[in-house]
């Protein structure tokens, strides 16, 4: 087991070379760079070529690329060309606001979801399950700032019981929450659902019942534990994705969180601002993949005696 | 008639699809004393494993319903309680033995869990203690209860088999219910698990459903006999009674159909055609169409059982004919 999550972590190398890499090629192949923000388009030819120098913008590719991973890997995220400030520290002073908000979307859709997915799968085909599915339906194609937008209208505008935009304490994050929690509850709804009837037509809950187990346990203890599987990875996938900031979401509501820092990196060319996002996110990722196939071997033994024998041999 | 663990009278149990509905069980009457083993065999699609989950009422449902009849278990019909009490029943008074064993087992619970569950639900005894019950049933079965901890995908299909059998006799049930409970065994480990039944079964005092394709298992460990035919019991009596006195022809096509060591260079004579659906079931005898002794009669009414001897039941109605003798080809004497 220690073993498995060693090998997970050494994993995170090459993919920190492969994204940053890739990131920085792109930024190279951009028209504009990061002068520009700092106001160079009033300055003469010889204060831009002093100010590239200065920040080190005139290297070839290669090199500038070598000297941000020797930085990199001995935990130098380098400043911004913009701010001039630490990297490490302007990332962590936005992450919580992000934090904050991909974990109360993934409450909203988790404790929405599980208790919908699993009721319409135990009746399946009734009126109540086609009104759920209809409504994940719906969830599902509607993008999440238009019906970030559709909340602010309702419940800022007309009712007024919620701020629309900026934070000032966890009550500005319920519509985000809902905004971005509304795909995922779909999503999720439908994998439970689904996950639910395969496992609810296994021989082995007829053995369940037939030691004489209450129908509500069959579900609850036996089906729900059996359907985890599809049910941890869709939240871990979504839970992964949200860490990486909402672009949009935190747009509409005026969230400053990772999602705007990076947008406005990118709009400002400030590349290492933008690779340390990149970066960052991919550890956070990472880790919370991780914690998904750790939760894995928790709840399907099958799994974890993979990971033991897998870990003896190798 | 009150030392009777089950009688079923006049069962019937249909699956109603959209399309059809499926006569799967079509009115049989049986009835199982203490610590006595009732055998009830038929060909696939007969519906034991019907009848035996009506008994638990077990039935998928819908398409499955228990459309009249009584299963009266330890002196009350079962039909018509409240789930709540059916499940104080099940696992307690009447337990099950599925056909399969490597999916019977909840996968993500370990084997010790899975028979404790059993045992802290209708014993009341704590968690701990359950266990401890359990680890005791499991060394019974033939299991060191070292083992209880591990799970199922560490088992054999043979060990798992006997944490079922664990499972379902934690509780010290009146009746087992076993469906093909060797079926899906190697020979070897069948004759093993069969043998810890037999076992077990004495040492409880266990009346037992036994429910096989396979007449050896039914010679070896049963009582009395039930043969099923399309929803139907076509002859019922002692073990003594089917195997030397074989009446319906369906049993007799069936102990034709097996080999046969001393008349080896004989070859098989199984039984022509194939059972009925039972979603189209004929007007008269359903085994007519089949059946080397049918006449006209058969095809268009309905046999009513007769006792030829007592206890020993026959459905057919050749035997309208005082004179009526069928051939076996060896046996019957
Ligand atoms: N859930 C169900 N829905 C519809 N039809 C069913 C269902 N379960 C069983 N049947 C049908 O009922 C009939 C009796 O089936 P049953 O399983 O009781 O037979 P069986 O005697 O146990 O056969 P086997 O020896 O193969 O186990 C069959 O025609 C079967 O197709
Ligand atoms: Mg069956």
């Amino acid at each position: 087991m220690i073993r498995f999550v060693i090998r997970r972590i050494l994993f995170l190398f090459p993919v920190i070379i492969g994204a940053t890499l890739l990131v920085y090629f792109i930024l190279d192949l951009a028209p504009g760079d990061a002068v520009f923000a700092l106001g160079g388009d009033q300055m003469s030819e010889e204060e831009l070529i002093a100010l590239r120098h200065e920040l080190g913008l005139d290297r070839p590719f290669i090199i500038r690329y070598l000297s941000y991973m020797q930085g990199l890997f001995t935990g130098d995220l380098g400043v911004s060309l913009i701010s001039g400030r630490s990297v490490l520290e302007t990332y962590f002073q936005r992450l919580p606001m992000t934090l904050r908000l991909a974990f109360s979307a993934t409450m909203v859709s988790v404790l929405l979801s599980l208790p919908l997915g699993i009721y319409s799968a135990v009746r399946k085909g009734s009126i109540q399950d086609n009104i759920a599915m209809l409504f994940s339906m719906l969830g599902l194609s509607m993008p999440n700032f238009w019906f970030g937008l559709i909340l602010i209208i309702v419940f800022s505008l007309h009712l007024g019981w919620f701020p629309s935009s900026g934070y000032t304490g966890p009550i500005s994050l319920v519509l985000p929450a809902f905004a971005v929690g509304t795909g995922l509850t779909a999503n999720l709804t439908r994998m439970t659902r689904s996950s639910m009837l395969d496992v609810l037509g296994q021989d082995y809950l007829r053995t369940v019942r037939a030691k004489g187990v209450s129908e509500r346990a069959v579900v609850n203890r036996h089906a729900l534990k059996n359907a985890l599987i599809p049910i941890i990875t869709i939240i871990g996938t979504q839970l992964s994705i949200a860490l990486g900031g909402s672009i949009l979401t935190e747009s509409v509501f005026a969230i400053p969180g990772v999602g705007r820092l990076m947008m406005d990196s990118i709009n400002q060319r400030d590349a290492p601002m933008i690779l340390g996002c990149v970066v960052l996110t991919t550890i956070l990722t990472s880790i919370i993949l991780l914690v998904v196939d750790l939760l894995y071997a928790m709840v399907d033994p099958r799994i974890k005696s993979q990971y033991v024998r897998r870990g003896k041999t190798s | 008639m009150s030392e009777k663990v089950l009688s079923i009278e006049n069962l019937v149990v249909h699956y109603e699809l959209e399309a059809e509905t499926v006569h799967a069980v079509n009115g049989i009457s049986l009835s199982i004393g203490k610590e006595e083993t009732l055998g009830l065999v038929g060909e696939t699609g007969a519906g034991k494993t019907t009848a035996a989950l009506s008994i638990m009422r077990l039935i998928q449902s819908p398409p499955g319903a228990i459309k009249s009849g009584a299963v009266v278990l330890n002196g009350r019909d079962v039909t018509g309680l409240p789930i709540r009490r059916m499940e104080a029943i099940r696992g307690k008074e009447v337990a099950m033995i599925f056909q399969d064993p490597m999916t019977s087992l909840d996968p993500v619970f370990t084997v010790g869990d899975q028979i404790a569950e059993s045992i802290a639900l209708h014993e009341k005894l704590s968690k701990a203690d359950a266990m401890k019950r359990a680890e005791e049933i499991l060394e019974l079965v033939g299991i060191p209860r070292s083992r209880a901890l591990e799970y199922p995908h560490q088992f054999s299909g043979g060990m798992k088999q006997r944490v079922v059998i664990a499972i379902a006799l934690s509780c010290n049930p009146s009746l087992l219910i076993a469906d093909e409970p060797t079926t899906a065994l190697d020979v070897t480990i069948q004759a093993q698990v069969l043998e810890l039944m037999k076992e077990l079964k004495n040492k409880y005092q266990t009346a037992m459903l036994m429910i096989t394709h396979d007449l050896g298992v039914v010679s070896e460990i049963c009582d009395n006999v039930a043969v099923m035919y399309a929803g139907r019991i076509v002859e019922v009596g002692s073990a003594k009674d089917i195997f030397l006195h074989t009446a319906h022809p369906y049993t007799e096509g069936l102990f034709n159909s097996l080999p046969n060591i001393n008349a080896r260079v004989e070859s098989l004579k199984p039984i022509p055609g194939l059972m009925p659906n039972p979603a189209e079931l004929p007007p008269g005898c359903a085994f007519a169409p089949r059946c080397s002794y049918a006449g006209e009669r058969c095809h268009t009414s309905k046999p009513v059982p007769r006792e030829l001897e007592s206890g020993h039941i026959v459905e057919c109605l050749a035997y309208d004919d005082p004179s009526f003798q069928i051939v076996r080809r060896w046996g019957n004497g």
